[in-house]
């Protein structure tokens, strides 16, 4: 058999997506979410994670979807990126998936409602689709997102 | 040998040992310098630089940091000749000196780093070659040739006798760091009577003979004496440890999430208390846990605060520092610059949070070169003033209250107000109608380009100190004010809070979320008709005991959708440098102490907000940036549009 990844998986909407289980760091119900003024939209806020804050992004908003009213099964999954800890908002977590690293295919050109630049790979386990997504890319991409709508302030202003 | 010493620890504790020792040198070094061409020197002071150099020597050899190495090892050679009176301590050698410590340090620095050997090694060891030869060879003509081993010390490592004390020296290093690490341990794992230990290792060095010691008073104590002496030496030594400041936070951050558990579990109490009272069926003994857990809980809340105190108590290191690399830095420049300049330093042990400490280095490097450079006047033109030829620099620290206050003064020439004013119109900060107050010229020196200096040196007069030295102040919480008499000096005065981490706030809600605002800008808090409030072309104001002051809405600044009111508004006055500005609010909600933490960097910097807090309960407080809103309510649209685009 060939090499396996561990991916925790998670919906928005009616996708299935999927990170590496060691960038997870935990899973929480949904909490209070304070809200950062003048932060990118996709930035839901910060919590307070046992005495650290936790910036918390709202993935469906970062990919562009409609937001969601959050429900009983929506929850944070706190991610670790090198050094910097991120909370993402999800519809729901489904499982831990062992993934055959051969069952990865590379991203297609075109997914509807997302960028391909954060996308590591699709999986594919029976008739399910696992879209894989780079993490530091979401990051990186969130900062330079919040630098365009910064310009788009100062646009607004001047 | 590599199997026996994990490398990376050996090189921090190379990092650090070796600053240590740097520094000292340095010190030796300016004090070393007074004996130049009297023909005496203090023979102690030598032998003490020479050791230095050597416990370089060794511990660079050991981690095969050849350069290091031989820079030291030439150095060593010098005070060798030094201290054999073999070479006369002149101006030349003494500059050499300095020259090789700077070169020592930028070699320590770039082996521990791991970056590029920095240039001009090769040409120093060169001139340091010349000039030592000579002495050396007069030394070698009186005393017939060095001894083999000698000569194999400098070229070939492979020396037994090199092979032995560098044997010594990793023993040594072992030692010191298991030492270290062992205290800690003996620390965590068993607290032994260190009086009655203590009292048994005297008993049996003073008596000479283990065997006459007392019966042991406790059961550590015969295990403690058997330590000969020289560990004991390491122990005594031993009496601080250095920690990553990094390890200190994360206690911090820990001790943060204690104190919200202990306000929950002494909220639990409370409604336990009240749920038993009521329904009054409770059995005594039910009552009797309720007011333990109550008792309890008001315990811990007493430790966790002092564990809080004690870890910032423990952030907290002297100024000085600092403030020990001004005496080399003046003496280099006074040098370069013809000037004869005497440093006085005072309140070296003037304790300030680390941070801080960190961060103010650079704003008082600049206004000590300023010192340099623009205060203090040449010796002749001091003599002709009627004052003595050397000019005297004052560094002073100490506490007044809740801040620290840092002094730096001179006794030069004072700020020239008519050369400021005359190049404040030249550089368009000011016109030639405006009519401002001496004080007024004065703070025009720190106006961004600024610089009176004739020309342009390499140590200041850039035009680029003031300004910044002033926003680094400022940045700091700290306030910064110059005071010059023509003629007499100048006086740089800043004033500091004792620590950045946690800070008096006052606490206001504004649509439905909490702010801090940081107390040492609020001026007052007021609440005024909303008919008081009027319009300036276009900007909302409001006339406080006859000054106009602008206002920012809040909750409109952050864009939180809320409503105005129409009849009242909350109005919080703070103030930055004399300026004023209302910061309007829903309500205020008290004073607090707050711990700063930053908010995270994937956010990126929010123009309005300098961070967050966690409160008592658990949620969370963004804390109110004051400067950016001052200057959002009175910079021109320039500046107001870099601070909204958080540049």
């Amino acid at each position: 058999m060939s090499d396996t990844v561990q991916v925790v998986s998670f919906k928005l909407g009616s996708e299935e997506y999927g990170v590496d289980i060691a960038q997870v760091q935990e899973i929480n119900r949904m909490v209070a979410v304070t809200h950062v003024p003048r932060a990118p939209q996709f930035m839901e806020g910060v919590i307070n994670l046992r005495g650290q804050l936790i910036p918390i992004i709202d993935l469906r908003t970062r990919f562009g979807m409609p937001r969601a009213e959050h429900t009983k099964n929506t929850r944070i999954v706190v991610t670790e990126i090198g050094t910097k800890r991120v909370g993402m908002v999800v519809d729901s977590v489904s499982e831990v998936l062992r993934l055959p690293v051969d069952h990865i295919e590379p991203a297609p050109e075109m997914i509807t409602g997302v960028d391909t630049e954060y996308i590591r790979g699709v999986g594919k386990i029976e008739d399910r689709l696992i879209i894989l997504l780079d993490l530091a890319k979401i990051i990186s991409g969130a900062e330079k997102r919040e630098l365009e709508s910064a310009g788009a302030d100062a646009a607004a202003v001047a | 040998m590599s199997e026996f010493f994990d490398r990376s620890e050996f090189v921090q504790y190379f990092r650090d040992e070796t600053d240590d020792l740097l520094q000292s040198i340095d010190a030796d070094l300016l004090r070393l310098e007074h004996f130049v061409d009297t023909g005496a020197i203090d023979a102690e002071l030598v032998n003490s630089l020479f050791r230095a150099l050597h416990t370089v020597k060794g511990s660079a050899g050991m981690l095969e940091f050849t350069a290091v190495q031989q820079v030291a090892h030439k150095l060593e050679n010098v005070f060798d000749l030094l201290r054999k009176d073999r070479m006369p301590l002149t101006e030349q050698c003494v500059n050499l000196l300095f020259e090789g410590r700077d070169v020592l340090t930028a070699l320590v620095r770039a082996a521990v780093d791991g970056g590029e050997e920095p240039g001009g090694v090769e040409e120093y060891v060169e001139r340091l070659d010349a000039f030592a030869g000579v002495y050396d060879s007069t030394a070698q003509a009186i005393e017939g040739p060095r001894s083999e081993s000698d000569e194999e010390e400098t070229l070939a490592p492979v020396d037994e006798e090199e092979v032995s004390a560098f044997e010594a020296e990793v023993a040594r290093m072992l030692a010191e760091a298991q030492a270290q690490r062992r205290e800690r341990e003996a620390e965590a794992a068993a607290p032994v009577d260190a009086d009655a230990a203590q009292a048994a290792v005297d008993a049996v060095f003073s008596n000479g003979s283990p065997a006459a010691a007392q019966p042991a008073p406790a059961p550590a104590a015969p295990a403690k004496a058997a330590v000969p002496e020289t560990k004991r030496a390491v122990a005594a030594k031993n009496q601080t440890i250095r920690v990553d400041i990094d390890r200190l936070d994360l206690l911090l951050n820990l001790v943060g999430e204690l104190v919200i558990n202990r306000t929950r579990i002494s909220d639990i109490a409370t409604t336990l208390s009240r749920e038993l009272g009521s329904n009054g069926r409770a059995s005594d003994d039910l009552s009797a846990l309720a007011k333990d857990l109550a008792e309890s809980s008001a315990l811990l809340a007493r430790t966790t605060n002092e564990i809080q105190e004690s870890i910032m108590k423990v952030r907290m290191v002297p100024i000085g520092q600092v403030f020990d690399r001004f005496p080399r830095m003046v003496r280099d420049l006074a040098k370069a610059r013809g000037k004869e300049i005497r440093l006085e330093i005072a309140g070296a042990d003037t304790d300030l949070d680390k941070t801080i400490v960190d961060e103010v280095g650079e704003p008082l490097m600049h206004l000590v070169r300023n010192c340099v450079d623009h205060g203090i006047e040449p010796p002749d033109v001091r003599e002709a003033r009627g004052k003595p030829r050397h000019g005297t620099i004052e560094l002073n620290a100490y506490h007044e209250g809740n801040q620290v206050i840092i002094e730096i003064s001179d006794d030069g020439g004072g700020i020239d107000v008519a050369r400021v004013r005359e190049k404040a119109i030249r550089i368009g900060a000011i016109t030639e109608a405006d009519r401002l107050t001496d004080r007024e010229i004065v703070e025009l020196i720190f106006t961004p380009g600024f610089s009176t200096a004739d020309q342009i040196t390499d140590v200041s007069g850039r035009g680029v100190g003031m300004d910044v030295v002033k926003k680094n102040i400022l940045r700091l919480k700290g306030v910064f004010d110059v005071d010059s008499v023509p003629g007499e000096g100048t006086r740089f005065t800043m004033k500091l809070p004792l620590t950045l981490a946690i800070i008096q706030a006052l606490l206001v809600r504004v649509a439905q979320e909490l702010y801090s605002i940081p107390l040492d800008a609020v001026i007052e808090s007021q609440r005024i008709d909303a008919s008081e409030v009027r319009t300036v072309h276009g900007g909302e104001v409001i006339t406080l005991r006859g000054q106009v002051v602008p206002l920012v809405r809040v909750g409109e600044f952050f864009r939180l959708g809320a409503p105005r009111d129409p009849d009242k508004v909350m109005i919080v006055i703070v103030g930055l440098q004399g300026r004023q500005v209302g910061l309007v609010v829903d309500s205020f909600q008290g004073e607090q102490e707050i711990v700063i933490k930053p908010l995270s960097d994937v956010i990126g910097r929010i123009a309005g907000i300098s961070g967050a807090t966690i409160l008592g309960n658990g949620s969370i407080s963004l804390i109110i940036d004051v400067h950016s809103l001052v200057a959002a309510a009175h910079g021109s649209g320039k500046v107001t549009r870099a601070e909204f685009s958080g540049v």
